[in-house]
């Protein structure tokens, strides 16, 4: 008992290790895969406020400031580059949807034609307007789940109207659970519309929130990148590229911010990790101290029978060691065990697709640390024991 | 072959010196069975600490079956002491909650190169030879005290050694388990072991065919037993 309580360090250290590598592969993979949702060949533009030097600014609307460059000229040039096979353009806003008595928060998503094919929605019944929708303001949109359920219960909506900020829309088609599109998100409150109603009717806007770009994949990325900044420059008469609009960013531009933000996480994590790691070795020296004193007899015992310094050194580093093996292994089997119920926790009420990870390398890490440790805060005590007179130790009570 | 010259021990102790051993002189042939006596604090445990190498002498000569001991490391001695020799204790020094055969078993851990298979057969041929065979695998602590002793001296002879040292083998036991014991030693002597023993009971001193006897760190005598018997045959003190 006395045991287990000292190894308690061991096992909360290796437990929080075991459990920070796991839920952060478990992280990192599911950040990838809705990152490489996107696609590769996607290319994001946010519109900015211009002259930054840094390379990741927040959006714009962010900082407070309204940037109303992102138009459908910019479109039209964009999609005249032969690398770029579409442009995809969005403006969203947020407000009550109403049918009947009913009414529901929504996010409602302008959207133009590229849109519906360069990002990856899926719908589980109807149709998708065209782009004589968009250019007639034809008030017909498609609606989330929740949405569908908040407003119709269980009745058909296809074919019914509803009201956003007191237009009229038809429901033309119900949007499946998308869980795989970072820009789509979760689509169970949203409501899509054609982005000329959203921005002229709903809002009285002429310009969209965000661009993205698909390419033809033949091309370069560096090249695509550097023709949609000189094509937007020029529609946007900016000749100094430090002033520019907008800000393009990739697939990998995410992923490598993502990757920052993981990294600094997990040597924050892991520093708290290696404090109670310590503080589990001192305990284990601790113990080990105590038991190489209550031990004195069977050391002066051992030394009588032949045990030699190095034996009696050896002895009771294997102790040691075996000691916080042991702590380790039980805290590889806790952290897996509370990963494992993070992920059970996580898809059952999470809502979203989250994997169970145990990477090889974080378990034998753990082996090695918790055997290294037992190693390191044994020598003490081991040497102690080593240098034990055998008399005084044969008559120590 | 045991040789002592001159043997002194000192012992310093915040600038006291305690004189121990204060210049002993004998010679131990191989096979005796000798008895070492002498009033309490008289040296005799001193005397076997150096005998059996786990002390050094302060000065004086000691050779054991041919090797001084002032030409040997603490590694060296470690080794002569696994392989040469057997210890017996006053207060057993088992390993309470390892097995009989456990505890026999350990001198043989610190000599390498004996396979599995041998260092078994020496073990239950040592724990059957003190008559322990059935407690093989009882935990130690949980035998009466002639028991334990039994099961020292299954591990003091687990290594065949050439001498086993006995410091009051006898001193924590009753008359009869003591009896017992001395019964064993007498028969590891006739089987061809030189025996050392320290005792103050001159029952004991008896099973032995020498007895050398100390006073204040001195030799007193030195006398086969058969000598120190009346002409009635009594054991004298
Ligand atoms: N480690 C020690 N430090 C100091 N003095 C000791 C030590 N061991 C024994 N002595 C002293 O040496 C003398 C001989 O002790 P010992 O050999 O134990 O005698 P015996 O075994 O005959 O009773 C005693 O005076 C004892 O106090
Ligand atoms: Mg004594």
């Amino acid at each position: 008992m006395r045991t287990f309580l000292t190894m308690l360090g061991i096992i909360i250290g290796i437990t929080s290790v075991i459990l920070l590598m796991s839920l952060g592969q478990s992280a990192q993979d599911y950040i990838l895969a809705q990152v490489q949702g996107i696609g590769s060949n996607l290319i994001i533009i946010n519109p900015t406020a211009s002259s930054s030097s840094s390379k990741f600014q927040p959006p714009s609307a962010v900082l407070g400031v309204i940037i109303k460059t992102l138009r459908d000229n910019d479109i039209a040039a964009l999609k005249r580059e032969p690398a770029i096979s579409a442009v995809a353009a969005e403006v969203r806003g947020i407000s009550r949807a109403v049918y009947g008595n009913n009414d529901t928060a929504v996010t409602y998503v302008g959207v133009n034609t590229d849109f519906i094919t360069a990002v990856n929605i899926t719908t589980s019944r109807g149709v998708w307007f065209d782009q004589n929708d968009i250019d007639s303001l034809n008030h017909v949109a498609l609606i989330g789940k929740n949405v569908a359920k908040n407003l119709f219960g269980s009745a058909d909506p296809i074919g019914k109207s509803i009201r956003i900020k007191n237009l009229p829309f038809q429901v033309i088609g119900l949007l499946s659970t998308n869980k795989g599109s970072l820009f789509a998100g979760d689509l169970s409150d949203v409501v899509i519309m054609p982005s000329s109603v959203a921005q002229k009717q709903l809002q009285g806007i002429d310009y969209y929130s965000v661009f993205i770009v698909k390419y033809n994949d033949r091309y370069d990325l560096n090249f695509v990148k550097s023709r949609i900044t000189e094509v937007l420059m020029t529609d946007h008469g900016i000749t100094d590229p430090n002033k520019a609009d907008f800000q393009i960013s990739t697939q990998d531009d995410l992923l490598s911010i993502l990757g920052n933000i993981t990294s600094i996480l997990s040597i924050f994590l892991t520093s708290i990790a290696a404090i109670s790691l310590v503080v589990g070795g001192i305990g284990i020296m601790n113990i080990m101290l105590v038991s190489v004193i209550e031990r004195t007899k069977e050391i002066g015992l051992r030394k009588a029978v032949g045990a030699t310094n190095s034996d009696i050194r050896l002895q009771f580093l294997c102790e040691s060691v075996i000691l916080t093996f042991f702590g380790g292994a039980i805290g590889i089997a806790l952290g897996a065990g509370l990963s494992y119920l993070a992920y059970v926790v996580v898809n059952k009420f999470g809502g979203i697709v989250w994997s169970f990870a145990l990477p090889l390398n974080a378990v034998l890490l753990a082996v090695i640390v918790s055997s290294f440790i037992g190693l390191v805060f044994g020598i003490y005590p081991a040497g102690k024991a080593a240098k034990k007179n055998p008399i005084e130790a044969l008559h120590y009570e | 072959m045991i040789i002592v010259k001159d043997l002194v021990k000192n012992y310093v102790d915040d600038g006291t010196v305690t004189a121990a051993l204060a210049g002993v002189t004998f010679t131990i042939n191989d096979g005796e069975f000798v008895a070492i006596m002498g009033p309490s604090g008289s040296g005799k445990s001193t005397l076997l600490n150096v005998l059996s190498f786990l002390d050094r002498p302060t000065s004086g000569e000691y050779s054991f079956n041919g090797k001084e001991i002032e030409e040997l490391n603490d590694q060296d001695l470690a080794r002569v002491r696994n392989k040469q020799m057997g210890f017996v204790f006053q207060s057993f020094n088992l390993l309470s909650r390892a097995t009989v055969y456990d505890n026999v078993e350990m001198p043989l851990l610190y000599e390498a190169g004996i396979p599995v298979s041998k260092r078994k057969a020496l073990v239950e041929k040592a724990i059957a030879s003190v008559g322990l065979t059935e407690k093989i695998a009882a935990e130690a602590g949980s035998l009466s005290g002639g028991q334990k002793q039994r099961v020292a001296i299954a591990r003091a002879l687990v290594n065949s050694p050439a001498v086993i040292f006995a410091d009051e083998p006898t001193g924590n036991l009753d008359s009869a388990s003591g009896a017992q014991v001395m019964q064993i030693l007498s028969d590891l002597h006739r089987a061809g072991h030189t025996v050392i023993l320290v005792t103050h009971e001159t029952y004991t001193a008896e099973f032995s065919n020498r007895i050398i006897r100390l006073r204040d760190g001195r030799l007193e005598s030195d006398a086969p037993v058969a000598k120190q018997r009346d002409g009635a045959g009594q054991f004298f003190k």
